[in-house]
This record gives C-alpha cells, structure tokens and sequence, in this order.
C-alpha cells in the first residue's frame, strides 16, 4: 500500500483543513511506552512491570550502570553499610533529611516497615522471594510471628537486618526494584490500594506519580525536592501501546520519544537501513539468556544422548541472524555473559548429523516424535522460533509436534514437573548466579520448572554456593557448575542473548541503556531538548 | 404505555439471571490456575499457594455462584486478579471511553447509511444506488481489524493527518468511529431502503403524488418519516451492538474502554474482570432492545393500537 | 447481521418444479449473484486442490526467503518464514470455508428443530425455547464467542463449537414465527383434521415450507461466521499458528505491514471478497426465492 507524493497531497489538502495537526509538546516531556499496563506502582505486587517502582521509589542501595552490561552497587537512601564477618548482620545508615513526596521526612522505621510489609501475609506480596534470607521472615510469610525477627531500627538513621544464613547476593538483592523503600504511616493508610492511583502512591523517588488511566498511561512529575537534586525532566509519560507497527507508527509521527525494539523486534532492519533513525539507535548487551527447557521427565528426554542430540540439532546462530537480525550472540552456559561470575563455557556445535547418530545410539535410528511447548498467550516471538527450531530439528530425526495450551494449564503443569520442552527467557532480577542457578536448577527449581534434573549433588552445590564469602571460589563453583549441568548432563540447551536496541528522538540525550538490559530503568538522568 | 415497559422489564430479568448462570458455570470450569499466572515467570510455586489460599479459590462452584450473584445485585463484580481493582469501577472508569465511541460511531453511520439508503431508494438500479450499496457493503463485509490496519496506515502514517492510536482528544476518535461505524452503515442503508421502499408503494404516497406534489416533497415530508421508524429502532439496537464491534476496534485503537478491558481479561486470564465485562456488555444490550420495543412502540401508531387493546 | 427474511406466505414448496425453475430463473437473471457464486466456486475448488493448485508447501520454513516481495514465483510474496502468502490463503480457504459452513449448518438444524417444535407445539416448550433463544440473543456475539473459546481452549473444534451456539438462537426465533404463520395454513388444518401425527405435521408438512427462508438464512449466515472466526483468530483465541486462517494471516501479518504489506492485505481481501460474494448470493436467493421481498 504505498500512496504516490501526488496521491497523499490530493488526500491532505482535501483533508488538513478538517483536522489540526499534532499540538505542541509540553516543555521537557519525555514519551515513553510499555506494552501493558503496569496494574500498580506497588514494587511489592509485581513481579515484571517495574518502570513505575524504578521512578517513584528509591531503595537502600543501587545498582548503577557503570558502562555496558556492568553495573556496581552504589548508595541509595542508605549511605553507608556495614557487613558482619560472619556475613550474617548487615548494619545500614540512613541518608539524613530525605523527604517523600508528601513531605514526610524518611526513617529507619519506615525501612523496617517496608520489609515487614512485603513479609506481612496479609499484604499478599509477589516478591517475597527477596528477602526471605532475613531471620524471621519465613515465620512471619507463615503467619508464625508478628514481625520479623531479623529486622531493627537502632536508631532513627540506622536500620539493622539480620540473615538466617549467609547469603552472599543480599546486597545486590536490595537493589532489586522490589526492595523499594515505601513510608509507614502513608502505606498503611492507603491500605490495599497503595499504588494503585496517584492519591494513594507516595515514595522518595526522582518523580511523582501524577495520572493513572489504566490501559492508558502513567504521568509522571519531576520531584523538585528529590535528595539527590530534581531530575532534568520535567515530565514522563508512559503510554500503553500493544502493537510492533502502531508503536513505529507512533515513533516516526513524533507521538513518541523513546522506541524500545523489543516492543517491536520485526522494525529492527527498518531502523538499522534509515538513514534517519541509525545514527539514533542507542543499543546494549542485557543480562538475560534464551533457553530450551528440557523436561528429563519426558521420555525420550530420559536419556542424555537424546538432549545432547537436542541441543546440537538447533541452528542457534541462524535464529539470531534471520530472526533476530544479528543483533546478538551465542550463549553456551547457564550465565549470561554480564553476569557477575561469568566466563564462557565450552560451545555447542550445530552439527546435525552428529545429533542424528545420537538419536540412533539411544534407540532411535529413525528419528523420533517429540512436542515442544508454549502458551498460547505467549507473544508471536515465542510461536515464530518454535516453529523455525520444528523445522530445525527435523534434519536430526526430530519430529516436533507443538502444543499451545492456555497459559494456565501450561503453568500448572509446569508447576507439577509436567510440560514438554518449552522456550522462554530469562533476565537477571540482580547480579548475582544464584538468581539464574538457583532458578533452575536447585532441588525447588529443577521441579517446578519443569527439568527434573535430579542431580542431588547439584542441588547441594547450589545451596552451598549461596553462602560462600570468597567470591573467586564462589564463581569457581558455578563455573564448575554450568560445565556440569549443560555439558555433562545436557540438561538445558543455551540458546543466546539478544542486544537491547532502542531509537530515540534526536531531543533525547543522556539516554543510556542499563546494565542488565532492561525495558525499565529509572529516567532520573535522561534530558530533552 | 407504562404497562408495556414494565412488562418488558420484568421479562428481562430470568433472562439476565439465566446468563449470569452461564456465564458463571461457563468461565469457573477452566482449569488451571489463576494465581500462578498473576506471577507469570518470576514468581516461586511457595508465593503461589500463599495467595491461592487467601483468595477463596477452593470454595466450592455453587457457593461462589450465590456470593458472586449477591454481591453483583450490589453492584460488587468482584476484583480483577490482574489489576487488583474492583471490577465495577474498571468498567464503569472505561464505559464512558466506549458510549464516546459507540455514539460516535453511530452518527457515523448514519451519516453515511441513511442518504445512501434513500438515495438508492429513490434512484433505484440507478448508478447512485449502486454505489452507495456498494460502498456501505463494503463497510459490512471489511473486517474491522483490517480496516482499522488501512486507515492507519493511509491517515496516521502516509499523511501524518490524525493521530495513530490513544484516545486524548476528539482527534483520535475519528478514525475508530469510522472505522466502526462504517462497519454498520450498511445495516442502515439497507434498512432505510427497504423500509423507504415499503412505505411508497402505500396509498397515502400515490395520493400525495397524484396531488401534484413534487417528488422531493413526497419523499422527505411523507415518506421519510414513516419510513425512519424501524431505523430509528435499529439505531437504539445498535448502538448496543456497536459496544460489542469497540472489543476489536478499542484494542487496535489503543482506546482505553470496555472491549479492551474484556480483550485483556481474556489474554491475561482475569476471570472475574471478563465475567463482569461480559455481563456489563449484556445488560447493555438488553437495555438496548428495551429500549428499541418502547421507542418502536411510541413512534408507530399501529403498535400503539394494538397496545391499547392489549391493556 | 443476518437480516430476518420472512418470505414463503404461500404453501408452495420446493417439490413443486415450477417454482423451482422460477427461482432458478430469477436468480440466475441476478447479475451479482452469479458473480459471486462464481468467486465462491473458484474458492471453493481452490481451497480443495491447493495442493495441486499451488507448488508451494504452506508450512515450509525457509529463513532465508523472508519477506521477499512479489514475483513470479510467489504471486503475493512470502512471510516472515519465507512462506508464500497466496498459498497460505488458499489453505486458510479451507478453514474460513469450513467455519462458514459446518456452523452455521449445526446452528440451522438446532435452530430448525427448536423453532418448528416451539412454533406449533407453543405452552411451555415454547415458552423455555423462546426464553433460552432470548439468552442466547441478548449475549453480544463476539463475547459470548470468546467466552466460549476462553473455556475450552483456542482450536478449530471450539470456534465451530462457539459459532453454532451463537448462531442458533436467531434462526429459531425466524422458524418459529413462520411456523406460527403456517399453523393456522388450511392445508395444515386440514391434515391435523385426518388426524396425522404431530411429529409428521410439523416435519413432513412445516418443514418443507420453512426451506426456502433456511437457504436464505444459510447463505447469510457464512459469510457471518466467517467474519466472526476471522475476528477471534485476529484476537488470538482462533485457530491457532502454524495453521492459516485469513484473520489469524491478517493479525501475523500486520507487524510486516512496512516491509511486506501484501503479508497483512492479502488475506483482508481474501475475507472482504469471499464475504461480499456470500452476500450477493444470499441476496439473489432471498429476492429468487421470495419476490416480495424484491423491494
């Protein structure tokens, strides 16, 4: 569909006289888009969608971007902190005279209160999971106790958190959008509604929540009291836009400032090719992997030679470069290359031939049938590769059916060890291993996602990895480790990781993709002219 | 006249119980579980059972059915397991969004249905007529979808004229009101015609022809107004519909109503949302065709006869 | 919309080879009619041989032939897996058609039987029929079909499933008026007089009388479920990929819309044509086979 320049100038003459063109932007304003709704700024109550929370709150510590895919904790509202030897106490002191946005002036109570909140089972939090090392919190998730015992305030600027055992991430955790710090007397007025409108949301963060339509967008205001000084913005919109082609529809006609190619992956060569857009694309590694899950639950996937065939069989670097454009790099490990502890791991040839001798070996010389998995909400993405790696396998003697359950009997199943192979993605919460090993792979993990990867000594390793304090051992281990999962027991293929790619407007400058990749990051710094 | 509507009315009610009964047996089968999905991917199967727990999902369906019928004669549909809102104040912050759209939609097509229907009425098999049937069918037999993706394209992004998508203003209604509203013109233009063409085989037509008056005159002062009667009943009908058709036509529009709340309840799972949403959407159209009866029976004389016999 | 045809006031029926022929006639005399009969019978032997049709394969992966424009080769160009657009309409053909038809052929026999039964028996059977179809009718289509496919899973069984309930209620509330209108009919007194039974009456004698609206019906009723499955497929709660069905092509093809704007337009014209013929045919049925509702 392609209109001649005389074509659109009959149709715009006959048509501008009807309708005012775009109005003018607000002073300062920087347009942004995610593809769903938030539902709530409340970090406690969401587990993906963090823009809100990343913007609005701060967090005792933060994990600044110190240059692509690296990142160091730096201070947030704590200014200093101290560990105990035994890596079991950690001591916080709060930044003096930090206000939120209703004026109320920061505490260690209200820290105290923030994480007993996330613990309260009442509050039915999602991201429990971060804090579940402090001592106590199990009691108080089960309803046993009325606080957490490893939780105190010493004073009003010192928060005092001890673990149940040591954990060698804790930090890197509190960094996490999920630790935001909230206020207690605002939070527990608002109740059940905290974070669910303007009214009723309230941090010490770079901006203010001022509008909440949902399905709609977010507007947010720049804190002019903000303790580390009032961002550059004035203004942030976050709008909701589903769809690839509107959101590039929305880009090119100035509606908006900020195209996250993820959003819209199939746009990816218009943007690299236009002399308009290429010098605009800000572009950074993330910390994330993609994957095929293997069920060992599954026959034929019982048998190691059958998933080593499994993962040989997949033309990895074809997928980048066709589906993806190229604008990412193989992964052979369980980490991610960004990840603290990282080091690349032994690679996986593509060698079909090689994987079809395998499946002979394991009794089935004349190929096999198999079903791959996944949802039927998932995104087209995740039914495009499966479909590309179906016909991929082929060659090897893999005959794949695909199954696309809804997504709750999908997770169900999973939940029970019961899904065929699936595909999915995973990014870093925090920079630490455990976050991807543990996951997967300990004893909790290797069931109910589905793996079964019954290595009791892996799960021993993992749990023990969690707690060690030399970190040159520690990452020693998970090396060790991913050799052990991915070589020797085959029993998950790495696909890759992806480049994070965004364009921007030329009036956009300061943006800087952060370190782990993701959609959301805080907008403090970003300026427009 | 009162009478009538109210026995209307009463007669709506066992069928609005019978669909809360449907809908509820319908969308409480599904298997699975809605508390792993509000957690999607990074959530641990301990969190899980926590919350399952806490939110009565193991009741079982029959004492559900009386607490959701209860609380929705309330006015409480419940909250949305996603959003964590109430489910009546979702709809009712979207509804306004969508009767925006619906109403303009309708003008719409009305605008385009009823001069294409008397149009094509009057010059019959002319080349007038074919065209605007053609081009209303056209309306009828493009989906949506389709052609929300064309006028996009042409509009938003060829000739930068309207805005792409979003809804802040009367400028990002036109296109979805007309894409919507095209989509029903052809219900109105053929309707319009055919009823227009009823009417002027009638005796009253011939005699006012054979009076001398002008055509013009005969079709705009007499037989218009009769014919209108069944559209302007259709129209009430419709625009019930037309809130129905906004589920395709909000969603590509990005227009935050009531279809893309009833489009994202499906895709995320939100049971108690959709069941609202539907059940919204239901009681809508049932005003809408209580609507129709009343209006059909004010404006046509024959029905107001027969209703005085009746009573 | 089905718009309510309400013809056959005469007890003629369709044995009767002269009204036949006279059908047949008028019919065949409507210009658009026979058009889109004619664009319905190339589909419809398109969809059946598309495998000789087309040298094609329409599930074939081939990376490196994405997207590529149109040539000789691929008629309407290829999609994001290198896949030619044209035979991945004729073979969703097969699923619009089949969505047009089985529907729409169960809702008309549901539709049928309740309506007839409702019709002549009336009391309490009328009065239960009458109260379900009113349900029925009073569900927004589209929703009520994505309940449906919400309950039982995405898949061509269930949109039949879905579209057949949707469908039934309007088609018994037209039979039954027809049936009132005819019970009152002298020939069908007469036979209830001869003391035939009431199942032959109604199948034997109603039945045949109500035909000529059901072809009406039936005509206007496809090109109805094929808009509907096209929109839940659009919407993600049809059929599902790797199958082709126009509206499941429209809604995967619409992020090429820059790149490749014949991936999403195609199939759209596919559904608008295919439509736009049903409709021409079941106009010159209604107008062949009940001159007076020939304006």
């Amino acid at each position: 569909m392609i209109l001649t320049p005389k074509m659109k100038l009959l149709l715009a003459s006959g048509l501008a006289s009807l309708m005012l063109m775009s109005p003018a932007l607000a002073e300062n304003m920087l347009r942004i888009s995610n593809t769903e709704d938030p539902k709530t700024a409340d970090a406690q109550m969401t587990t993906d969608l963090y823009t809100l929370p990343l913007n609005i709150f701060d967090r005792l510590v933060e994990s600044e971007t110190t240059g692509p895919g690296q990142s160091s904790l730096v201070p947030g509202l704590a200014e200093s902190w101290e560990v105990s030897a035994d890596g079991l106490t950690y001591t916080f002191h709060l930044r003096a005279g930090v206000k939120f946005h209703d004026g109320a002036v920061l505490s260690a109570d209200d820290v105290v209160y923030t994480f007993d909140r996330m613990l309260n089972p009442a509050t039915k939090a999602l991201n429990t999971d971060i804090l579940t090392f402090i001592a106590g919190a199990e009691d108080r998730l089960d309803g046993k106790a009325d606080s957490v015992s490893g939780l105190k305030a010493l004073d009003d600027h010192t928060v005092q958190i001890t673990l149940a055992q040591p954990y060698a991430a804790f930090l890197a955790l509190l960094a996490a959008p999920g630790a935001s710090i909230y206020e207690r007397a605002f939070t527990e007025a608002a109740g059940d509604q905290f974070g669910l409108t303007p009214e009723t949301t309230n941090g010490t963060g770079p901006f203010i929540l001022r509008d909440y339509t949902l399905n709609d967008s977010q507007m947010l205001e720049a804190n002019d009291d903000y303790w580390r000084g009032r961002p550059e913005l004035d203004r942030l919109l976050v709008r909701v836009v589903a769809d690839s082609e509107t959101l590039r529809m929305l880009f090119e006609s100035d509606e908006i400032d900020v195209l996250d190619l993820d959003y819209a992956p199939t746009q990816t060569p218009y943007f690299y090719g236009s002399d308009t857009w290429k010098d605009q694309i800000r572009s950074g590694p993330r910390v994330g992997i993609y994957y095929y899950n293997i069920n060992q639950a599954q026959k034929p996937f019982d048998d190691v030679r059958v998933r080593k065939a499994f993962q040989m069989a997949i033309d990895r670097q074809t997928i980048v470069d066709k589906n993806f454009y190229g604008k990412g790099k193989l992964e052979d490990g369980v980490m991610p290359r960004g990840l603290t502890c990282y080091a690349p791991a032994e690679p996986i040839a593509y060698d079909p031939a090689k994987a079809k001798e395998l499946l002979a070996e394991a009794g089935y010389p004349d190929g096999v049938d198999i079903t791959l998995s996944q949802a039927a909400n998932w995104s087209q993405k995740w039914s495009d590769m499966n479909q590309i790696v179906q016909a991929q396998i082929a060659a090897a003697g893999f005959r794949a059916t695909i199954e696309t359950p809804d997504e709750a009997t999908f997770m169900a199943a999973r939940k029970a060890g019961e899904t065929h192979n699936y595909m999915q993605v995973w990014s870093a919460d925090f920079n630490d291993p455990d976050n991807f090993f543990y996951t997967f792979f300990s004893e909790s993990g290797s069931k109910s996602r589905a793996y079964n990867n019954n290595d009791p000594e892996v799960f021993a390793d993992i749990v023990k990895a969690r707690g060690m304090v030399d970190q040159e051992a520690r990452c020693k281990l998970y090396q060790d480790l991913t050799a052990r999962i991915v070589g020797t027991d085959a029993a998950w293929v790495p696909l890759f990781s992806l480049d994070h790619n965004y364009v921007v407007q030329p009036r956009v400058k300061n943006f800087v993709v952060p370190w782990n990749g993701w959609s959301d990051m805080s907008y403090y710094k970003v300026e427009v002219e | 006249m009162l009478m009538f509507a109210l026995r209307r009315i009463l007669v709506s009610i066992p069928v609005l119980i019978g669909i809360t009964m449907i809908l509820f047996i319908m969308l409480n089968v599904v298997p699975g579980d809605p508390v792993a999905l509000m957690m999607k991917e990074h959530a641990s199967p301990d969190v899980i059972a926590r919350v399952r727990a806490q939110m009565h999902l193991d009741d079982p369906m029959i004492v559900r059915y009386f607490r959701f019928l209860a609380n929705a004669l309330q006015g409480d549909l419940g909250n949305s397991i996603k959003l964590n809102r109430p489910v009546t104040d979702l709809l009712l912050k979207a509804f306004p969004n969508t009767l925006m759209l619906a109403v303009c939609a309708a003008l719409v097509s009305w605008v385009i249905g009823i001069p294409a229907g008397v149009l094509s009425a009057v010059r019959r098999d002319s080349l007038i007529d074919r065209f605007f049937m053609g081009f209303s069918l056209l309306g009828v037999s493009m989906p949506v979808f389709w052609s929300a993706l064309l006028l996009q394209y042409i509009f938003a992004m060829q000739l930068r004229l309207l805005p792409v998508s979003g809804f802040y203003g009367w400028k990002y209604m036109i296109l979805p009101a007309i894409v919507l509203g095209w989509s029903s013109a052809g219900v109105i233009a053929r309707l319009t015609r055919s009823s227009l063409l009823e009417v002027m085989r009638h005796d009253y037509i011939r005699t006012a022809r054979a009076k001398g008056l002008r055509e013009t005159g005969v079709i705009t002062r007499h037989a218009l107004k009769n014919a209108l009667i069944p559209v302007v009943t259709i129209m009430a009908i419709q625009v019930a519909g037309l809130l129905s058709g906004a589920v395709i036509t909000e969603s590509i529009f990005s227009i935050p109503g009531v279809g893309r709340i009833t489009v994202n309840a499906i895709s995320s799972r939100d049971m108690p949302l959709l069941q609202g949403a539907v059940l919204f959407a239901t009681v809508l159209v049932i005003l809408g065709n209580l609507v129709a009866d009343i209006l059909y029976s004010v404006l046509d004389p024959r029905i107001r006869a027969q209703m005085k016999k009746d009573a | 919309m089905a718009a309510p045809a309400t013809p056959a006031t005469e007890p003629e029926t369709l044995e009767d080879a002269s009204f036949l022929r006279d059908t047949l006639r008028a019919f065949r005399k409507n210009r658009m009619a026979m058009v889109g009969l004619a664009f319905v019978v190339l589909l419809v032997l398109g969809a059946i041989f598309a495998p000789w049709v087309s040298p094609h394969d329409p599930y074939r992966v081939a990376l490196d032939e994405q997207l590529l424009p149109m040539s000789h080769t691929y008629w309407l160009g290829t999609d994001n897996f290198g896949r030619d657009v044209l035979t991945r309409i004729l073979y969703g053909a097969r699923i619009s058609l089949m969505v047009g038809i089985v529907p729409s052929l169960v809702s008309l026999t549901i539709g049928t039987v309740l309506g007839i039964l409702s019709g002549y028996l009336g009391g309490k059977t009328d009065f239960v029929v009458m109260r379900l179809a009113d349900m029925m009718i009073a569900f927004p289509s589209l929703l009520l079909a994505m309940v449906v496919m919400y309950t039982l899973g995405a898949n061509l069984l269930n949109i039949f499933l879905a579209l057949a309930l949707v469908g039934w209620a309007s088609v018994a509330r037209v039979v039954r008026s027809q049936t009132l209108a005819l019970r009152e009919k002298e020939f069908i007194e007469a036979a209830r007089a001869n003391g035939t039974a009431r199942a032959t009456i109604m199948f034997a004698h109603i039945f045949p009388n109500v035909v000529p609206t059901l072809i009406v019906l039936f005509s206007l009723s496809i090109p109805e479920a094929i808009m509907w499955e096209s929109s839940l497929s659009f919407l993600g709660v049809g059929v599902q990929p790797p199958e082709a069905s126009w509206g499941l092509l429209v809604a995967k093809g619409k992020e090429y819309i820059f790149q490749a704007p014949s991936v999403a337009i195609a199939p759209g014209i596919a559904i608008l044509l295919t439509v736009m013929a049903f409709n021409f045919i079941g106009d010159g049925l209604r107008d062949a086979l009940d001159p007076s509702m020939k304006d």
